[in-house]
């Protein structure tokens, strides 16, 4: 009765049991970090209840409400909507709605088990520090919430990805009451409407199917001309940035997270912080704010296309190995293509001088150029071990993880440094670390290119 | 030599396995200069791999591989240069044009003279029309012609070709059979069309269980059983169909 559901349940099951299998580190890795987060988190929580300071309880809320949303809407992307092998289920005599509903019943328990156990976990390291957790009531309409979260998350991905997105409405409206009612009861009480515009938008799933399997032919002004190799690659590479419209999405999340980082690093020590530990840490925070800031650029702007230059080549990987090309060159030829995206961190620095003055924006600009060779010089490398293996999501969390320790440490020890020594040191410094990472960098391109001769060979 | 001919490729003891499956146990194969040499066999017989093997696509166990003389290990860069390869189901970059990626191609290729071979082979393959358009929107066939076309532009002295005409229109079909018949060099060709076979191939190979169970010229085989069908079938079952 529910062939689909179970077969994409095993399915999933048994790809991540064999990614598990081939990639034991990175999983090894990963689960470190996926809990190291949730003791951070229980261990913030902590802070938060022995400092007094004001956390809204329905602001958490939403924020896992949200996270579930796109993660589910995120799924149905890819279990329904591009999935190829749906196209059988689809074919069968069964009705259609039925087979899209059991889609979405594994979406519904695959993430209703990441929540169980992730919340479970958060629960145990908070009662771990004597932290009373004994609300079963809340619990239980949390949970009850991520169902709604979950299917909510499935109809606007049904309904996003169709010729008619005017069906988004009653979702988007929906999720407005839910957002302005600020209560987890009321949100509750949305289950039937919920429900019953998620079977609305199931009766005409299959037009999101049939609208993303279209197939438009584009046509492109013909610049096709020869080119050194590692000209062909990088012209290559940064074809898809501009034609995916990646450059642009990249250039206004810049100027968003310098408004936003600016933002915060004026008013945000009023908005979060309670009088009675302003004094200790109100200092802090505004250069905690533009750290903050910076990371997020350099997360979407390097990592993120940093670690798909490789990751994503699986199945095209065969035009490149069957050529005459060094794999050196290959690695030179995409990686160049990175400079195109450290030029849409320009608009970030160019923006923040307005909240922060224009003092810090050398060292701000240092900063910045320094974490995009890091992130490069560990993404590069990393894409090309696991080219293949789509663990993508996992390697981008291991990267941020791993940066965000290494950069905060960095950020610490320049502005403990900048404080205590001279401008001249600084600068030398400054200098010394930047020629550091360009070692490196080289080390970890020369590194990626025997990793990807070693994987021809082995 | 073979057919009185200089070889160009040659598998020795090739063992390969995906886990504990062995998929080519001990092959020895050659493929001469001259020569259109097809690799036939049943599903999971070992034809694909043994091409990806050639082209430096997949690492082995255990055995040889020399294409021109060069090991595809060790020398595998001068052992590409002459080689064009085509994969069974080739997957391209999407958001490129059809001409974006042979000139790509012939950049990584390092050829001069890509506009005359890009202009002419576009035209006998017939992808003039669409060659402009986004790859991301061509139909298998469509895919297939390009892949092909990148695949012999640079005029290989070896040519390793995995389903050469799946997919194909019935003109474009018979324009790469007679491709094939007049090119020089060395052409492998793994495929299930016994008529291709008979077509195009001066001899072939039965590959069943990831053994080689027969080497034969075409037409030795359709001497003794009348088509390659039937030769097929004798050689695998011990009886025609």
């Amino acid at each position: 009765m529910l062939e689909t559901s179970r077969l994409l349940l095993i399915d999933s099951t048994r790809n991540l049991l064999k990614k598990m299998k081939t990639s034991p580190i990175l999983y090894m890795f990963f689960s470190a970090m996926l809990f190291f987060s949730i003791i951070m988190f229980a261990f913030l929580t902590f802070v938060i209840l022995h400092t007094e300071t004001i956390i809204n309880f329905i602001d958490v809320f939403f924020s896992v409400f949200f996270l579930f949303l796109l993660k589910s809407a995120a799924d149905l992307h890819t279990y329904y909507i591009t999935a190829p092998q749906v196209a059988y289920s689809l074919s069968t005599h069964q009705l259609q709605r039925r087979t899209i509903g059991q889609i979405v019943l594994s979406i519904l328990l695959i993430n209703l088990g990441l929540w169980f156990s992730f919340s479970i976990l958060y629960l145990l390291v908070l009662s771990a520090l004597h932290i009373n957790v004994n609300y079963p009531v809340e619990y239980l309409l949390f949970s009850i919430n991520i169902v709604n979260a979950i299917l909510l998350g499935c109809t606007l991905a049904l309904n996003f990805f169709s010729s008619k997105q005017y069906r988004l409405l009653p979702t988007l409206l929906l999720l407005l009451f839910c957002w302005s009612s600020q209560s987890l009861l009321f949100v509750v009480c949305m289950f039937p409407l919920v429900l019953l515009q998620f079977f609305w938008s199931l009766s005409h799933a299959l037009d999101s199917y049939r609208f993303v399997k279209r197939k438009e032919r584009l046509k492109e002004r013909i610049q096709a001309t020869l080119r050194s190799p590692v000209g062909a690659l990088f012209y290559r590479e940064s074809t898809v940035v501009w034609r995916e419209r990646l450059f642009f999405s990249f250039v206004s999340m810049s100027i968003f997270t310098a408004l936003g980082t600016g933002y915060l690093y004026v008013y945000g020590t009023d908005l979060f912080i309670p009088e009675s530990i302003k004094d200790i840490i109100g200092d802090f925070l505004p250069t905690l704010f533009v750290f903050l800031g910076s990371y997020i650029v350099i997360m979407y702007a390097a990592v993120f296309p940093a670690l798909n230059l490789f990751l994503t080549e699986e199945k095209t990987m065969w035009i490149l190995r069957s050529l005459p090309v060094r794999n050196q060159t290959i690695v030179y030829g995409k990686t160049t293509m990175l400079g195109l995206c450290y030029i849409t961190t320009i608009p970030y620095l160019a923006f923040i001088p307005v909240f922060l003055g224009g003092s810090d924006l050398m060292f701000l600009s240092w900063f910045l150029g320094f974490s995009f060779l890091a992130a490069v010089i560990i993404a590069v490398p990393l894409g090309v071990k696991y080219v293949g293996k789509k663990s993508d999501i996992l390697l981008l969390y291991s990267v941020a993880m791993v940066l965000f320790i290494l950069l905060s440490m960095i950020g610490m020890g320049m502005n403990f440094f900048r404080s205590s020594a001279p401008n001249g040191m600084i600068l030398l410094l400054c200098l010394l670390l930047l020629l550091l990472e360009f070692i490196l960098l080289f080390l970890s391109l020369k590194l990626s290119a025997r990793i990807l001769t070693k994987q021809a060979t082995q | 030599m073979l057919f009185g001919v200089q070889i160009m490729i040659t598998v020795q003891n090739l063992t390969k396995r995906y886990g504990k499956i062995i998929a080519l146990n001990t092959v020895s194969l050659t493929f001469s200069d001259g020569k259109a040499i097809a690799i036939m066999g049943e599903n999971g017989a070992g034809k694909s791999t043994l091409l990806k093997i050639c082209a430096g696509l997949l690492p082995f166990e255990q055995g040889q591989v020399t294409i021109d003389t060069f090991s595809i290990v060790n020398q595998s860069l001068q052992a590409r240069e002459q080689l064009g390869y085509l994969p069974e189901m080739p997957e391209l970059y999407d958001r490129i044009t059809g001409r974006e990626f042979l000139y790509y191609i012939a950049s990584l290729r390092k050829l001069s003279n890509a506009q005359e071979i890009i202009e002419s082979l576009s035209k006998m393959i017939g992808i003039e029309e669409f060659i402009d358009y986004e790859v991301g929107g061509y139909s298998k066939g469509m895919k297939q012609k390009i892949s092909l076309l990148s695949a012999i532009m640079h005029q290989p002295r070896n040519l390793l070709l995995d389903e050469p005409v799946y997919g194909l229109d019935p003109l474009a079909s018979r324009t790469i059979q007679e491709f094939i018949k007049k090119r020089q060099g060395a052409t492998v060709l793994a495929t299930h069309s016994t008529q291709l076979v008979e077509h195009v191939a001066d001899a072939v190979y039965f590959l069943m269980k990831g053994k080689v169970v027969v080497f034969d010229t075409v037409e030795n085989l359709m001497k003794q059983h009348g088509t390659i069908e039937n030769a097929y079938f004798y050689y695998k079952d011990g009886k025609h169909a």
